[in-house]
């Protein structure tokens, strides 16, 4: 009923009346005046419309750069997991000075472990693996605060404290499509043999195969919480495929 | 010795269908290797089970002298592939090694390839695969599990290809004759199914496909298949067919 009055009221006469103006212009009758409450709805349309395409700008730009890199670091897209136990790699791997305070006050340096030291199978096999609670309990049975909530959780896991070991279930930041078959050693392999091909080496201290990592992950050495760095989409490994005469063939990796 | 690299083998196979038992040892191998949907019954009555090789069973004499002959039938990854030119997405393509390859990811499920494969080796999944919980961790990590609405076939295990040629460019030599082996003929149990490299001259498979007994299935097409297979000798008729290894043994 309201739609047939708007209809009536604004569309047929005013379209009449234009219709009028451009075919005979001199018997062009005098359109009526605009009613009060359209003077009000038209710019409120208009700024609401205009509010509208704002918004999909932002989403059409959202997908955008989804789909040609990551997506940008808003509304928790900033490709972080929570872990179940914070486990600070700046601690571990990291060769700098550190803001993190040790037991008794004096500021803590990095470990500056190397990353096959957890990461076992990284250089012979198709994952790079996490190690069993058993590997981090062999040094945080006796190091680090007996009152760290964490370190604590840890040893609970590896049957120090209590008496249920469990494993971990640590959550995977970089995850491949299910019909991708990422071998990590060849690539660690060629690197090794092609050492001006490693990119983002920012904390540069690490030797041997460690050395290599950053090309994918970043600097993983100076991040408390592991974050994906590079996009990891099949764009980015072709690119690298054919600057280094790498196979492109399909079967190389989808099968 | 040069390294392996990709592009450098032609992969082929021979069957010898004279050794064939129709054990059905090749089947169950590649259905557990390449994590191929359980088959039931009613999937079978309506034409709609998956099997990438099957052992096709023909009669032949009336009871009581009746001879059972089996020939394995697998994708035979032609060179002229009647599937390959109507994909419209490229999902199916022949690579450099002379592999028919099956992109799961670029698949649409148009079915095209699998009415024109005259093998029909071709299957498709109707529905989404589902395996019972106790055969949760069974799955093998390196083969992808296809879902509901794409193609599948046998890719002469190039997940075993791909790690076989690694592990060569690795130690920086070339495949050695017999180190990679398809699912089916490791488990052939009378080697009836021989995989390997078809550009070497010296493996095993490039000298059983010059045996006397040699053929190719559906020859009038002109399909230039990978996959060989050599013709069952039987003692009593056929005796010009047999091969210089068997009149040896006589």
């Amino acid at each position: 009923m309201l739609t047939k009055k708007i209809y009536e009221r604004f569309y047929d006469k005013n379209l009449n009346n234009i219709w009028k103006k451009y075919l005979n212009s001199e018997n062009t009758t005098k359109s009526e005046p605009t009613k009060k409450w359209l003077k009000i709805l038209i710019p409120v349309i208009g700024i609401s419309g205009l509010g509208m395409l704002a918004v999909m700008g932002a989403f059409f730009a959202f997908i955008i750069t989804a789909w040609w890199g990551q997506p940008v670091p808003i509304l928790g897209f900033e490709q972080t997991v929570e872990q179940p136990i914070s486990f600070p790699h700046t601690i571990h791997a990291s060769t700098k000075q550190l803001e993190h305070v040790s037991e008794t006050g004096e500021a803590m340096m990095g470990l500056g472990m190397d990353c096959t030291f957890c990461h076992r199978t990284v250089t012979t096999q198709d994952n790079a693996g996490v190690p069993a609670v058993a590997l981090c309990t062999t040094c945080h049975a006796h190091i680090g605060s007996t009152e760290s909530e964490d370190l604590n959780k840890i040893r609970e896991a590896g049957g120090i404290l209590g008496d249920n070991p469990h494993p971990i279930n640590w959550k995977r930041v970089h995850r491949m499509p299910d019909h991708v078959r990422f071998v990590h050693e060849p690539h660690i392999r060629y690197l090794l043999e092609n050492p001006d091909k490693i990119e983002n080496t920012t904390s540069g201290l690490k030797q041997g195969a460690a050395g290599v990592c950053s090309t994918c992950h970043g600097d993983v050495a100076s991040m408390e919480q592991v974050e994906q760095v590079e996009a990891l989409k099949m764009g980015q490994c072709v690119d690298c495929h054919r600057d280094n005469n790498a196979p492109t063939d399909c079967a190389v990796c989808h099968h | 010795m040069t390294t392996a690299e990709f592009g450098k083998q032609n992969w082929g196979m021979v069957v010898d269908i004279d050794k064939c038992t129709g054990c059905q040892a090749c089947v169950l191998a590649c259905q557990s290797e390449n994590n191929i949907p359980l088959n039931t019954q009613d999937r079978f009555e309506r034409g709609r089970a998956i099997s990438w090789i099957r052992i096709e069973r023909y009669w032949e004499g009336d009871f009581p002298d009746v001879n059972a002959r089996f020939i394995p039938i697998m994708c035979q990854h032609c060179e002229n592939a009647p599937c390959e030119p109507v994909c419209p997405v490229y999902a199916t393509y022949h690579n450099a090694e002379g592999l028919n390859v099956q992109v799961y990811n670029r698949c649409v499920g148009t079915r095209y390839c699998a009415n024109g494969c005259p093998f029909t080796v071709r299957f498709f999944n109707y529905w989404e695969p589902v395996w019972p919980e106790s055969l949760r961790n069974h799955l093998n990590p390196d083969v992808t599990v296809r879902s509901r609405g794409i193609m599948e076939k046998c890719t002469f295990c190039v997940q075993r290809i791909r790690r076989g040629v690694r592990n060569a460019k690795k130690e920086k030599r070339d495949v050695l004759d017999g180190e990679i082996q398809t699912a089916c003929s490791q488990a052939c149990p009378t080697s009836a199914l021989v995989f390997g490299n078809l550009n070497d001259k010296n493996s095993q498979v490039s000298k059983l496909k010059n045996d006397k007994r040699n053929y190719k299935l559906l020859p009038h097409l002109n399909l230039e298949q990978n996959v060989i297979y050599l013709a069952k000798v039987d003692p009593e008729k056929n005796t010009e067919l047999h091969s210089e290894e068997h009149a040896s043994h006589e």
